[in-house]
């Protein structure tokens, strides 16, 4: 029995009041590939980064080897043995190889100067540990993809870790760079390292985990070995038992098709095609990265098509701003509100009103009088409660900001709108008033297209899912008539599932 | 909270700092017992050699008069600068005002408001637009060019047997009577010769620097060169340097005007041959004071509209004597 | 009771101030402490009284900033947008010639008030073009403001100089055209009254048109304006159009004030815009601040700098002064950010 080198036990973690991690445990083994499994947004990540010293733990208990540990930041877990590979590999592209390695590297002991030979001698054993054959000068953007996690692993090995944590590793790699990848960690394995490995990709997880744990809403809901266990048991573990009940009737197709995409395609986007009618909601499903804000930045005129068309109402899309497409009444809500939505140091109503302004002024002056009407009315619509209208948006809640920019979407009267994961991060109230507002204004005949991680969600208010996976559509669902292991399976699997077969 | 005073009292603090600095230079050295007068210096530029000269001179002067609290400001050749200090020393009411202005233009105007406010106005070496002072103390421009023009042309002809070279102009900052009397006299000079030829003429705005670069390029364009005559000896100089740089020196003679004491002034450069020749640009201070102080002293002392201090050459032959005999140190 | 009350009501006045109207305010009080030490710090007159209160004193300190003051007006949208513009003293050197020039060495068969009208014209629509030449690299090319305005301070300050051969055009005080215009531009009372009308006038475009919304917006973030329909780029060539209008404004007011047209001056005057911004509060980060801060920005140096001549302080010291006002006047902004 090999021993348990990492374990965890109630630990929380919360995130501007909304919980990303509640009484979670976990338990790994000296020379085991453990898999750490969940939907978007299960907490998986986040339990990584708190082992990895990325994001500090609110309460819980951690002990490597036996002892009780409190890590507080990156260098603890160095000293611990531990070490993360990002999913966004956090190397210095214009540095070289050893250069990487080199930084905060507790083990490379050289005060002052650096010699680039000293650097040399450190990295290449652990190079040619994972099996990567360029020199250590080479600048790392200049390596491939799966080059550079190697690199990223190398750096892992060159801490002295015993304890690798990776976050979806293969999200970006191709057939013989994932290959590569495997063969390093069946290595590793024997070495006694242990490794974490985050992933939805079941295919892999059943070729080379020794056990896995899956992870619901935050909490740790089950572990077993990998022989103990098939695919659509761990589907339904991460899915969860309970069901709502629909909240709306799916709506039969019969209004006109507002909105239709043909064979679109753009920088992420690969033969998209699908419709949109009055009145319907149209969810989209899909891991992070298979091109669900794409389809609205398409909408929106920020990507290019390069090939396919965007029909509206039977016309030809001629789209080629965001400007534009507010004059043809589409209306979006960007994935990150903070980012790419709210302007933080303005005001409330100055946040709703900012796509309307020309309507709501007379010869270039504003009408605040107007302006503060037409932002109430959309606040009161949305129950959106607040003691001062005149307060900087930075201050609200997520739920409350994340209503601002609906009014802002509301404000326009549109015909179309797109919403990116509107539900993300915010409370339950705030929630249940976001849907309420939807079944309202489909009721009234707009179209909607709800991007969504959370599928009880889609299933709960879409007329149909459609179901991305790396760019293109896997699916389109009737949302009555499918259920979450069928979204998943399509999100997760390839069209042809040998897993299945 | 803890943030909030900290930040009152840094404020108090640079208010306190501001406070000190004020009172410090208000009770600078006043003797006690007589009367002092308040003479006010507005001085277009500390930077400058000759006015650093100038300053110090006054200082010396009316700190052994005994009776008068000097106060120097230094505009740094800015205009608006210089205006706003003037208006300044305005309201503090000085017994005297004494402004070496920066400019002609710019100046005209508030010195008149002086006048108005019955402050008597001294106007030191550059003149005006308008005669807004109670008397203008210079040197003539006119006549150091004049001069320039004439040793020029004694050269030429010295070296060819007949009026005839190349010439390099270097001129100060355009628009400023020194220099355009400097060039107004010499041309008087020159221009009966037909054969003297002012080859170049670029500006170098007073400054050594800028001067040994506008001469570089000049030498570049100019095969022949035979004089380099500078509107002050920084320029002279820094002409001199640019020659050097390209082993031309010895091709050309530099001539130079101010004519300062000391280790780094012109008189020392004509006694070590890197200038032919220079004129002493009298700081025009020992008349300043001289008439500052009657004006002072004096009630019913009405001053000429003018005063004129005469220039003087510098060659190698009068150099040592007069090096021995300045007083002043730049 | 009654003092609790009373403190109860001064709690709901200062909630009811929005953030902006609270860091005015504040800067309002500090440029009142600042008024009242300097007054207490000033020398007597030799009848008496305070040098500093002098109603002429306080005009002249007016008239002292108002060259500047206006310049900053304009350098207040371009922070705002998280941009920044180095060109406008070369603009003022640029408007300050071109105007000496046609005024001088023009000889035109027209009244007075028409030869004026178009020299003045002629320089604000040179200046408004470099602003608007830099803008559209700016918003079009999206090549950093810094790097542009940089490159259009050296090379709009070399047009000027070439224009006049590098040398100054003086304005006489004669009875020709030239000496008319600099009669009539260069009184305390038109040049504070330009600022005054300026400042009112963009400070109204700032606070109350959809424009000045779209100036904020976009600097408080800038994807996030252009995911929400507003026209980025037309917004900053309008900010960098302005900026230099108002330059060339300041400039046409500096050539008759001081007589001269000067393609050598102007030099530092940005920086000093940006420091009375920067001290107004507005955050060179973009989206936060107000005109009115910046005029307050703007008195501040000048009261200052007033009250250290009046104590015939050496004029480096002032510098010094300045550069600690800065200093404080942004740890004391970034300390308030927090509290929102």
């Amino acid at each position: 029995m090999p021993e348990t080198i990492l374990e965890m036990r109630g630990v929380e973690k919360r995130f501007d009041g909304v919980r990303a991690v509640h009484e979670a445990s976990f338990s790994l083994a000296a020379g085991e590939v453990h898999a750490l499994m969940g939907e978007n947004g299960a907490g998986k990540s986040t339990l990584a980064k708190i082992v990895a010293g990325a994001v500090s733990a609110d309460s819980g208990d951690i002990f490597v080897d036996g002892s009780p540990v409190t890590i507080r930041g990156p260098r603890d877990a160095q000293r611990l043995g531990i070490a993360m590979i990002y999913q966004e590999l956090d190397l210095f592209p214009h540095l070289s190889v050893a250069e990487n390695l080199v930084t905060g590297n507790d083990k490379f002991k050289e005060h002052g100067f650096v010699r680039p030979r000293d650097m040399d001698r450190f990295a290449e054993p652990v190079l040619r540990q994972v099996g990567l054959t360029c020199s250590p000068r080479s600048e790392v953007r200049s390596l491939s993809t799966g080059e550079k996690q190697l690199v990223s692993i190398a750096h892992a090995l060159s801490m002295q870790a015993r304890i690798i944590l990776m976050d979806e590793p293969t999200s970006s790699l191709f057939d013989d760079a994932a290959e590569r990848l495997f063969q390093v960690i069946a290595g590793l394995k024997q070495q006694g390292v242990a490794i974490v490995y985050v992933s939805h990709k079941m295919d892999e997880i059943f070729r080379i985990c020794n056990r896995v744990t899956v992870m619901r809403d935050g909490e740790t809901v089950g572990m077993r070995g990998i022989r103990e266990v098939s695919p659509p048991d761990l589907i339904r573990m991460m899915i969860g038992h309970e069901w709502k009940p629909r909240e709306r009737e799916p709506v039969a197709p019969s209004g006109e098709v507002v909105l239709s995409f043909a064979g679109v395609t753009t920088g992420k986007l690969r033969d998209v095609s699908f419709e949109l009618r009055q009145g319907e909601v149209v969810g989209v499903a899909g891991l992070l990265g298979s091109g669900r804000s794409e389809i609205g930045r398409a909408l929106m005129g920020l990507d290019r098509c390069k090939r396919g068309k965007v029909w509206l109402r039977g016309r030809l899309s001629t789209i080629k701003s965001v400007a534009d497409a507010f004059k043809m009444r589409i209306r979006w809500l960007p994935e990150d509100r903070k980012l790419d939505g709210l302007m933080m140091r303005m005001s409330i109503v100055e946040n709703a009103t900012i796509s309307d302004l020309k309507r709501l002024s007379s010869m270039g002056f504003v009408d605040r009088l107007r302006e503060r009407e037409g932002a109430l009315s959309c606040f009161q619509t949305l129950s959106l409660k607040s003691n001062s209208v005149t307060r900087a948006v930075g201050t609200l809640s997520g739920g409350n900001q994340q209503k601002v920019l609906l009014s802002r979407c509301l404000l326009g009267k549109p015909a179309i709108l797109f919403l990116d994961d509107p539900t993300r991060g915010i409370d339950v109230g705030a929630k249940e008033d976001i849907y309420q507002i939807i079944g309202q204004l489909a009721a009234q005949g707009v179209g909607i297209i709800f991007v969504s991680s959370e599928l009880p969600e889609l299933l709960r208010f879409c007329d149909r899912i459609l179901v991305m996976r790396e760019g293109s559509i896997a699916a389109d669902l009737d949302a009555g008539l499918t259920s979450q292991e069928e979204v998943l399976t399509c999100a997760t699997q390839p069209p042809v599932s040998e897993a299945h077969a | 909270m803890r943030n909030q005073s900290a930040m009152r009292f840094l404020f108090l603090a640079l208010l306190a700092g501001a406070a000190i600095s004020c009172n410090r230079s208000n009770s600078a050295s006043t003797p006690e017992g007589k009367h002092q007068f308040f003479v006010a210096f507005s001085q277009a530029n500390n930077a400058e050699p000759y006015r650093a000269a100038q300053n110090d001179l006054m200082t010396k002067l009316f700190a052994a008069a005994g009776d008068v609290k000097l106060v120097i400001a230094d505009a740094q050749q800015d205009n608006s600068k210089q205006v706003a200090q003037v208006e300044t020393f305005i309201r503090q009411r000085p017994d005297l005002l004494i402004v070496a202005p920066n400019e002609r233009a710019a100046l005209t105007a508030v010195m008149g408001e002086a006048m108005e406010q019955k402050i008597p106005v001294i106007c030191l070496e550059r003149d005006i637009l308008q005669p807004n002072y109670t008397t203008l103390v210079r040197s003539d421009n006119v006549e150091i060019g004049r001069m320039a023009g004439n040793f020029i042309r004694d050269y030429l002809v010295a070296k060819y047997k007949q009026p005839k070279g190349n010439v390099v102009e270097i001129q100060g900052l355009l628009g400023v009577e020194a220099a355009i009397n400097r060039h107004k006299g010499a041309a008087e000079v020159l221009q009966e010769y037909p054969d003297i030829k002012i080859v170049a003429d670029p500006v170098a705005d007073w400054i050594q620097a800028r001067a040994k670069d506008r001469m570089t390029e000049v030498l570049r364009a100019q095969p022949s060169i035979d004089v380099v005559y500078a509107h002050n000896d920084p320029m002279a100089v820094g002409a001199y340097l640019a020659a050097k740089e390209l082993g031309r020196e010895r091709e050309m003679i530099f001539v130079g005007v101010d004519g300062l004491g000391g280790p780094a002034g012109g008189i020392k450069k004509v006694q070590d041959r890197i200038l032919a020749a220079t004129f002493v640009y009298p700081l025009c201070v020992d008349k300043t004071v001289e008439i500052a102080l009657k004006i002072l002293r004096d009630p019913t002392f009405h001053p000429d509209k003018e005063y004129t201090v005469a220039p003087q050459l510098v060659t190698p032959s009068n150099a040592a004597q007069l090096y021995q005999q300045s007083t002043v140190t730049p | 009771m009654r003092s609790s009350s009373s403190s109860t009501a001064r709690q709901s006045f200062w909630k009811k101030l929005t953030g902006q109207q609270r860091d005015v305010t504040k800067s309002l009080g500090a440029l009142i402490a600042i008024f009242i030490f300097a007054s207490l710090l000033s020398p007597a007159a030799s009848d008496g009284s305070n040098i500093f209160l002098q109603w002429g004193n306080l005009t002249d300190i007016l008239r002292q900033v108002s060259i500047v003051g206006i310049i900053s007006l304009g350098m207040n949208f371009v922070i705002l947008t998280a941009g920044i513009d180095l060109s406008v003293g070369s603009i003022l050197a640029l408007s300050s010639t071109v105007v000496a020039l046609l005024l001088t060495r023009w000889q035109p068969e027209m009244g007075y008030a028409a030869q004026i009208s178009i020299a003045i014209g002629a320089a604000l629509l040179i200046s408004t073009a470099s602003g608007a030449l830099s803008g559209t690299i700016i918003a079009i090319f999206d090549v950093q403001p810094f790097v542009v305005t940089l490159a259009g301070m050296i090379g709009i300050r070399g047009l000027a100089k070439w224009l006049s051969s590098n040398a100054n055009v003086d304005v006489g005080f004669g009875q020709d055209v030239a000496s008319l215009f600099a009669a009539i531009f260069r009184g305390k009372p038109m040049i504070i009254g330009f600022y005054v009308v300026l400042a009112a006038i963009f400070s109204v475009l700032l606070g109350r048109t959809v424009f000045g919304r779209y100036v904020r917006a976009v600097g408080d973030n800038e994807r996030a304006s252009l995911y929400a329909g507003l026209p980025v780029r037309s917004v900053k060539l309008w900010v960098y159009s302005l900026s230099g209008l108002l330059a060339g404004f300041a400039g046409v007011l500096y050539a008759a004030e001081n007589h001269q047209g000067n393609p050598n001056s102007g030099v530092g005057y940005e920086l000093d815009a940006i420091a009375a911004v920067v001290i107004g509060g507005t955050q060179l980060s973009g989206g936060k601040g107000t005109i009115a801060g910046t005029i307050i920005g703007t008195l501040m140096i000048g009261v200052l700098t007033n009250m250290l001549r009046l104590n015939n302080v050496d004029s480096n010291v002032e510098m010094i002064v300045k550069g600690a006002i800065i200093l404080f006047a942004v740890a004391v902004q970034k300390q308030g950010k927090d509290v929102r």
